[in-house]
């Protein structure tokens, strides 16, 4: 669910040192993650995501310091997105049908992860990771839209190929007024 | 998006149209448009100050500010205003603006003050607008006498929670205004005595088109919905096992055109077919089957409009647009005449199950929103309007607006109005007219005076 006040709580404190064969594996699984996007393998990257997938993205807005905790809007509060897998399924079979016109013709997205932060989560096989991104989108013409902001994604083990499930990401757009006419792709 | 932003405006009309110039641009008899009335910039600011300084502006839902000194900021036309919740419970907007140097007396979205005040120079103001304090006054403005300086005061009005505000003192009050379109706005808003409330949190995004292309789409075009636009939104929400070619739209049903008002809604009746894939069928069951839509059928004087009414779309002119059974409330803020802002929210039945609730939040979300499956799509499509009609040959040649003309009743036995077919253009064409009528008007008694009798006896 979405957390109302950032950075979320793992993230307070410095993050001790971890293991580089994890750090390296978590990024190589971002950027994985990345390319299937940009790549537009929907399907595959539908895969990555745990059936108990909350995939959320709380709406930004500008408040007085005073106010900062009200700064994203909460978990039972309108949202940009909060979707489980049945939602997430829904869109899927949007984006990939011939008659999604907010996506056919396709965008050209190029999803940049950087910044990294991985600690242990709750459970064994658990990994809370903060990450960045910046989102260029290109379409049709000259269309440009340009997306910053950060990840908190909550990551489990799998015992195939995949390396990791996506169980759950917040996203945090540095936006309060969404400066584009849509949001068709994901982040 | 940058695309417009970054280009020129179509050159247009430098100086002040003309009424009759104004009044050739929408041709109501033979249901045709001029392009010009979405992109020129002379026709945009005439816009601003006759359309959005004189009608009844939505701005919002009673319940999100609902404590003493509880704002927000919103918009009316291009206008920053504040809108606040008084200790006596009253609701105040104001220009967002110091008289002293213009400067915006309020940066936030929204938040709880006991007063606002200017960063620039320190003029402070109540919640109620009023100038209170002006630093160093006495050497420095001996003179000013505060109650003559404070911020430009609207008047406000509500309809069962929503918040209109209108600058003109002369219009009508807003029970008038709406007009006939309050029987249709109270399928949304009055189908229990506990009224609604907002789920907190407002969606904002940008939109390059035009704001009376989105205003139209809500007012009067179901036809879009039933053919092409939709049908990826469709085809997400219906099951797996069911493809968009097992679905044929539903037919039956009417669309409303305010007489007089440029108001406009249109629905479907008994024909639940794109329902589930709009609404999903938690809240498809919530409106149509058990004791909330009984209550709703008992409070609105027929099982039709309690439980049987379906994809309602609405437009209260000029810039407030919802669906009823969906819930999602928006204004389109004009920003120029190539772009709008939208701002939109969802409300629900202030007694509806908790489950129910969260089930609109949710659902608007998916369906109705930036990221919506159906709205992605609204978006794709009045872009491109927008960047086509920059060429000079497109903006050269009317647009057919005559779906239904002439097929129209204003005696139907259960709906006020001027009723139609659920597919027609009629309610479009109305708010083109009542848009001629108010650029063309130069106040408030000579639009009162273009009511004919006939149709004020019929909405009295």
């Amino acid at each position: 669910m979405i957390e109302t006040t950032s950075p979320s709580t793992p993230f307070i404190a410095k993050p001790a040192p971890i293991d580089v064969a994890l750090q390296q594996e978590v990024e190589l699984f971002y950027y994985w993650e990345a390319k299937l996007l940009n790549d537009r393998r929907f399907p595959e990257w539908f895969a990555l995501l745990a059936d108990d997938i909350r995939y959320c993205m709380p709406i930004r807005t500008t408040r007085v310091l005073r106010e900062s905790h009200h700064e994203y809007t909460g978990p039972n509060d309108y949202a940009h997105f909060d979707e489980d897998a049945v939602y997430m399924r829904q869109r899927l079979r949007k984006i990939t049908s011939d008659v999604s016109w907010s996506e056919n013709p396709a965008s050209r997205t190029r999803h940049i992860i950087s910044n990294v932060m991985i600690v242990d989560g709750e459970h064994p096989g658990e990994y809370q990771v903060s990450n960045v991104f910046v989102v260029y989108r290109n379409r049709l013409e000259r269309q440009v839209d340009i997306f910053a902001g950060e990840r908190q994604d909550l990551l489990r083990r799998t015992d195939d190929d995949r390396g990791f499930e996506i169980a759950r990401r917040t996203i945090l757009l540095d936006q309060s007024t969404v400066l584009s006419n849509n949001l068709s792709f994901f982040f | 998006m940058t695309n417009l932003q970054s280009g020129s405006t179509p050159a247009g009309k430098s100086s002040r149209w003309a009424d009759a110039d104004i009044a050739a641009l929408v041709d109501e008899k033979n249901g045709r448009l001029d392009p010009q009335i979405f992109t020129d910039q002379a026709i945009y600011e005439q816009e601003l100050e006759r359309i959005f300084a004189r009608s009844w502006l939505m701005l919002g839902h009673e319940t999100q500010i609902p404590n003493a000194g509880d704002f927000m900021t919103n918009y009316m036309g291009e206008d920053p205003v504040i809108v606040a919740r008084q200790k006596n419970g009253d609701i105040r907007v104001f220009l967002n603006q110091c008289r002293h140097r213009g400067m915006r007396i309020c940066r936030a979205d929204g938040g709880n003050a006991k007063s606002f005040t200017c960063s620039y120079h320190g003029w402070a103001y109540d919640t109620a607008g009023n100038l209170v304090s002006v630093p160093m006054q006495q050497e420095a403005f001996p003179k000013l006498k505060k109650e003559e300086w404070g911020p430009l005061k609207a008047r406000v009005e509500t309809y069962k929670g929503l918040i209109f505000a209108n600058w003109d003192a002369d219009a009508p009050d807003l029970e008038t205004y709406l007009g006939e379109a309050k029987f249709y706005m109270d399928h949304m808003l009055d189908r229990t005595e506990a009224g609604t409330e907002a789920i907190p949190g407002v969606q904002k995004w940008v939109i390059p088109c035009n704001w009376k292309l989105a205003a139209e789409q809500f007012a009067s075009d179901m036809y879009h919905a039933a053919t092409t636009a939709h049908l990826s939104g469709i085809l997400a929400g219906l099951p797996e096992e069911v493809d968009i070619t097992d679905v044929a739209p539903p037919t039956t049903g009417i669309q409303f055109r305010a007489p007089w008002g440029g108001h406009g809604t249109g629905f479907y009746i008994n024909d639940p077919a794109l329902l589930l894939a709009i609404t999903g069928p938690k809240i498809a069951g919530y409106n149509t089957q058990g004791p909330a839509a009984e209550k709703a059928s008992e409070r609105l004087g027929s099982i039709e409009r309690g439980a049987q009414v379906t994809a309602e779309h609405m437009t209260i002119f000029p810039n407030c647009s919802f669906l009823p059974g969906l819930n999602t409330v928006r204004a389109w803020h004009p920003r120029g005449p190539n772009e709008i802002e939208v701002w939109a929210f969802t409300i629900v039945d202030a007694d509806a199950p908790d489950d129910i609730k969260d089930e609109f939040r949710r659902q608007s979300m998916r369906s109705f929103s930036a990221a919506g499956v159906f709205e992605q799509d609204d978006g794709e499509n009045w872009v491109e309007i927008q960047q086509v009609l920059r060429g000079h040959m497109a903006r050269s040649r009317p647009f057919n607006a005559e779906m239904g003309l002439g097929e129209t009743r204003e005696d139907h036995p259960d709906y006020p109005g001027t009723i139609s077919n659920v597919y027609s253009e009629e309610a479009a064409r109305g708010l083109y007219t009542h848009w001629v009528r108010m650029m063309t008007s130069p106040d408030w008694a000579t639009l009162n005076a273009t009511r004919t009798p006939q149709l004020d006896a019929a909405s009295a």
